[in-house]
């Protein structure tokens, strides 16, 4: 946990990101989205977001002081409910792996020490969970590749990536649905619409989903992108 | 009432307030990168802080109006036409159809605002008439304005008041800006050294220099991330700094969660200033506690209320 200045007026574990923003550390992302679940229901702040291992919670800094919503984000960790089981939804993610839809694949694999194939294999050959919606709307952080746990983010990030890239990192799959900039290591990209803002719901996924990715060819990414 | 789009500039969109409340489904805020230049406008034209307005970016705008109407134009240093003869910025000008407003290249900041009494007529979507550019949403079809584009006013009940805005109430657009700035959550992952040029850095704005964030440069720090911090999340006037050293900070379209260290963030009071730093304009980040940011931002709204009533809502 970082401790700087500001903290001081804080109990630990809450920590200020900014002057109107606290933060806590936790366990694991079931954990953090648990928080922030329990947060937003009190009402008492404008935005309650999970991260991988944190939980940051926006306050109005012109009714609340950084102290009072340290204590309330104390009181919080004291009463938020156990952590309920997963859903149990299998959404199968066609992929269409390497070449231009997947520029990092090769990095990648080499990194790692496997050939593409056996990359495929190991990504496609398991369940996954959406552990949170974030980023961008509807972009889904994946867990529980560990084969890629040590995949860093690339050091600069690309300043546009296509809607659909999948990219991986820290042993996680990340799938950017918008166009835009993004750091992650991009592997493939699938033709699936995850967004859809005039849908309802409009996104596709949700915390908690279970994930199967399926190869694809080039022709069949053409084919699922055109419907 | 309508209008008709001209010449559109760069980068015209239709904003209105911030998406908030959402950033747990990945929704950013989106709105007028100026907040308070867009409240000026629309108090102009007897509007509300937040009716949909036009938001320009750095070249200005020109459009035809198709029926009476009252205009105000806000933010950026710059000229405005209406038919071919000047007009100043911070005043209700009463249109009548057939009439052409342009408003010229900024001179200094980035963003001018176009007000029209009754607001522009969009639908909202997910909660806000704001257009988000990467997800294509909001406003106009979710996209920048083009040529001949016609947008709807609403229809008023009455005429607005003939205002002008006090002078006392006027921001300055200049090309150098300082940025009051708490500590970020990973503030203790850049080294000594650079923690202290952090706040002791004159920064200029690089050319990425967007609605979602701007490369701020001139130093370049040491951080021991390894790449490998769990993502976390991110806010307008957060200022993150990837390996590269380069701090990097976040606008009113910022993403929700990030990789990179948070060194920085911009306090409440000051972010609305972000929205009118341009490429090449000198930042610096004055350290401010908690408290601190707190007290200077109940400051700040005290000064404006007498203006705008609803400041404490706008930023």
């Amino acid at each position: 946990m970082p401790a700087h200045d500001d903290s001081a007026a804080l109990n630990p574990p809450v920590y200020s990101c900014g002057d109107d923003l606290v933060a806590t550390d936790c366990a694991d992302t079931r954990t953090a989205q648990a928080l922030a679940d329990h947060l937003r229901k009190s009402g008492e702040w404008l935005e309650c977001v999970a991260g991988i291992a944190s939980c940051v919670a926006r306050f109005d800094l012109a009714a609340v002081s950084p102290e009072e919503a340290a204590q309330r984000m104390m009181s919080a960790l004291r009463t938020v409910p156990a952590l309920h089981d997963a859903e149990a939804k299998v959404i199968e993610v066609p992929v269409c792996y390497g070449g231009a839809h997947g520029p990092d694949l090769d990095d990648v694999c080499e990194l790692l020490g496997m050939d593409r194939d056996t990359f495929i294999r190991r990504h496609t050959g398991n369940e996954y969970t959406v552990e949170m919606l974030g980023f961008t709307p509807g972009f889904a952080f994946i867990g529980g590749f560990d084969a890629a746990r040590d995949v860093p983010r690339r050091p600069e990030p690309r300043v546009r990536l296509e809607p659909g890239s999948i990219g991986i990192a820290g042993g996680r799959t990340g799938i950017y649905t918008l166009p835009g900039p993004g750091g992650w290591q991009i592997v493939g990209r699938t033709p699936m619409r995850l967004f859809d803002a005039a849908a309802e719901p409009p996104f596709r996924l949700s915390a908690g989903m279970r994930v199967r990715f399926v190869a694809v060819s080039a022709a069949e990414f053409a084919a699922g992108h055109a419907e | 009432m309508t209008l008709r789009i001209v010449k559109p500039g760069l980068q015209t969109t239709v904003q209105a307030g911030p998406r908030t409340g959402q950033r747990h489904l990945g929704v950013p805020a989106s709105g007028a990168a100026d907040p308070l230049s867009l409240a000026l406008a629309n108090r102009l034209v007897g509007n509300a802080p937040f009716a949909p307005a036009l938001e320009t970016t750095l070249t200005g705008v020109s459009l035809r109006f198709e029926h009476e109407c009252h205009v105000a134009v806000t933010g950026a240093r710059a000229r405005a036409w209406l038919n071919g003869k000047r007009v100043k910025l911070h005043r209700t000008l009463a249109v009548a159809g057939g009439d052409e407003l342009a408003v010229g290249p900024a001179k200094a900041g980035a963003r001018n605002y176009l007000a029209f009494a009754g607001g522009i007529a969009v639908d909202e979507v997910l909660g806000s008439a704001s257009t988000y550019l990467p997800a294509g949403f909001g406003g106009l079809q979710g996209r920048a304005l083009r040529a001949g584009d016609t947008l709807a006013v609403a229809p008023i009940s009455e005429a607005p008041e003939m205002l002008k805005t006090p002078k006392a109430f006027r921001p300055p657009a200049g090309t150098s800006w300082a940025l009051r700035a708490c500590y970020g959550a990973e503030v203790d992952l850049l080294d000594k050294e650079s923690r202290f040029d952090l706040f002791d850095t004159n920064f200029s704005v690089g050319n990425r220099a967007d609605r979602m964030g701007l490369q701020l440069e001139g130093a370049s720090f040491g951080v021991k991330s390894g790449g490998r911090l769990a993502s976390a999340p991110v806010f307008p006037g957060t200022i993150q700094c990837p390996e590269d050293g380069r701090p990097f900070l976040l606008s009113i379209d910022a993403q929700t969660i990030g990789g990179y260290p948070r060194v920085a963030q911009v306090a409440r009071a000051d972010r609305h200033l972000i929205g009118q730093l341009r490429p090449g304009d000198h930042v610096r980040l004055l350290w401010r506690d908690t408290d601190s940011a707190r007290e200077e931002l109940l400051a700040k709204h005290e000064y404006w209320r007498e203006w705008l009533p609803g400041i404490s809502t706008i930023i």
